[in-house]
């Protein structure tokens, strides 16, 4: 499934957090959307998974569900990894009575082999490391067979074995499904191990389109500034 | 010009002005976020959403594990009454009505509103914080991107529970704290167990009870609901879950308040 975004505009207050972006996602694609802190890339994985809602512009999909991995994986850490898993097909109204608990019991354990875990069914969250979390919330999130799957900064906290480790599920989830994805990262080798396509946010607009290799050849101050992580440059940090 | 709403900006008027200002917007908004949180469990309630296995688990929250503290408050404050008017009243000749006066402030009054505050301050807290957590860690944002409805999921099993246990919770504590009085007078005025029972019944009527009851209902229903609605619209970490939190319990208390002064005017004026 393609996803079309179309002069998006999303404001805070008077504070433009998203100003007149517009970019396509062809089907099966993974986009990665870099920038600093605070540039507005979470707003727009927000905006696409209607968690909050645009002031003007389209984002045109064509139907399907959106899974969300969030930055800190959000489990419900009052569930154990199983009834995470399975939630929304024991809780979506529409998925509800679909499946048996013993079918929901196999599908559970298929997507946990698909993100290279087993056995940890009736462990808690807490008792899981970071890594394991964000594998955990991959499984949950394309428990459903959705189209697009967004993720809010994958790699964020975690240690660069740990990593290269989600860097390859990312991969392996849009191979095995052909899921179109975005990515938000600010992560070099997450952009070049994951990414077709790359858009390079600053202050809330697109000041850089193109493919990883063009990325890093670093043909703009701005993608000059974010490659070589110089403070000196056209992008001023919040507080620097 | 600049100058003139400088001065004006300095003024008693213009601040106290602002202040009524921004605790009416804030009010407004609490009240929105409350009524929004009420018509959406009933949608979610008669789309069928309900979870039994939550609202069977929020059941026991309610019920059994705010009974220890229900029972005691409810049977301290009893001791205390009791321990100040049995012997006076005995004085006075009037040892037969200790039951019937215990009986009818316990039913009209103390057994529902001191089962309602100690059921803000151990579940409606705690449902408060559980809800803010969810939300500043993105669990509910989490909810909405599996499309679970949150209310359906969260609101609906714990108002339902709040509305099913709370009459069961102000029978149990109010009878504990009948037995209460019946015990302290006793050791306190020397007055029987047979005189102090068998003035119980000229003092409460079926109306009583079914007031007592129908209190009991809405309150638990007000107490959930503020408490899930301050925790749902929670912002800002660790700061932001302790200030929903404390709003929740001092809404939830004046709430009550508020409920049981109508309830009084509505049946006893």
């Amino acid at each position: 499934m393609s996803i079309e975004v179309k002069n998006l505009v999303k404001a805070f207050g008077e504070k433009k957090v998203i100003d007149d972006v517009s970019f396509k996602v062809n089907d099966g694609e993974i986009l990665a959307i870099v920038g600093f802190s605070g540039s507005g890339k979470s707003t727009i994985l927000k905006l696409i998974s209607n968690l909050i809602e645009k002031d003007s512009g389209e984002i045109i999909t064509s139907g399907g569900d959106i899974a969300f991995v969030f930055q800190y994986s959000a489990l419900f850490d009052s569930l154990t990894v199983y009834d995470n898993i399975a939630f929304a097909l024991h809780e979506r109204r529409d998925l509800r009575k679909k499946y048996t608990e013993k079918q929901i019991r196999e599908i559970v354990a298929e997507k946990l082999a698909l993100v290279g875990l087993k056995g940890i069914e009736n462990l808690y969250p807490s008792e899981l490391s970071g890594g394991m979390q964000k594998r955990v919330s991959f499984a949950r999130a394309i428990v459903t067979g959705p189209k697009v799957i967004l993720y809010d900064e994958p790699t964020a906290g975690l240690d660069p074995i740990a990593s290269t480790l989600i860097e390859d599920y990312i991969l392996r989830l849009r191979n095995e499904t052909g899921a179109t994805s975005i990515v938000v990262t600010h992560q070099m080798s997450t952009i070049k191990r994951t990414a077709d396509k790359v858009i390079m946010l600053y202050d809330g607009k697109i000041v850089f389109s193109g493919t990883p290799e063009e990325l890093l050849k670093m043909d703009n101050d701005y993608t000059k500034q974010f490659v070589t992580a110089s403070i000196e440059g056209p992008m001023k940090m919040v507080g620097a | 010009m600049a100058l003139i709403r400088h001065i004006l900006k300095q003024t008693v008027t213009y601040k106290l002005f602002k202040s009524i200002l921004v605790n009416l917007v804030d009010f407004m908004e609490v009240m929105g976020n409350i009524t929004t949180g009420l018509f959406e469990v009933i949608k979610a309630f008669f789309r069928g959403e309900l979870e039994w296995k939550e609202l069977i688990n929020q059941c026991e929250r309610f019920g059994i594990s705010s009974l220890p503290i229900t029972l005691s408050i409810v049977g301290m404050t009893c001791v205390i009454i009791v321990s100040q008017i049995a012997q006076e009243m005995v004085k006075q000749g009037g040892g037969n009505f200790v039951g019937a006066l215990v009986a009818v402030l316990i039913v009209r009054e103390l057994g529902v509103i001191m089962s309602g505050f100690a059921i803000i301050s151990m579940i409606g807290s705690s449902l408060a914080s559980e809800l803010a957590t969810m939300r500043v860690t993105e669990q509910i944002d989490a909810l909405y991107t599996l499309k679970v409805n949150p209310y359906g999921y969260l609101f609906l099993p714990r108002v339902l529970a709040g509305m099913l246990m709370m009459p069961p919770v102000v029978i149990i504590s109010s009878l504990f704290g009948i037995l209460a009085g019946a015990l302290t007078s006793d050791l306190a005025a020397g007055l029987s167990y047979r005189v102090y029972f068998d003035s119980i019944w000229i003092g409460i009527f079926a109306k009583d009870m079914f007031v007592c009851l129908a209190k009991a209902v809405c309150f638990g229903a007000v107490i959930a609901l503020i408490s899930c609605a301050f925790g749902f619209h929670a912002s800002g970490g660790a700061k932001g879950v302790g200030i929903a939190t404390t709003r929740a319990v001092v809404w939830s208390f004046v709430a009550i308040v508020i409920i049981d002064m109508l309830f009084a005017i509505a049946f006893f004026f």
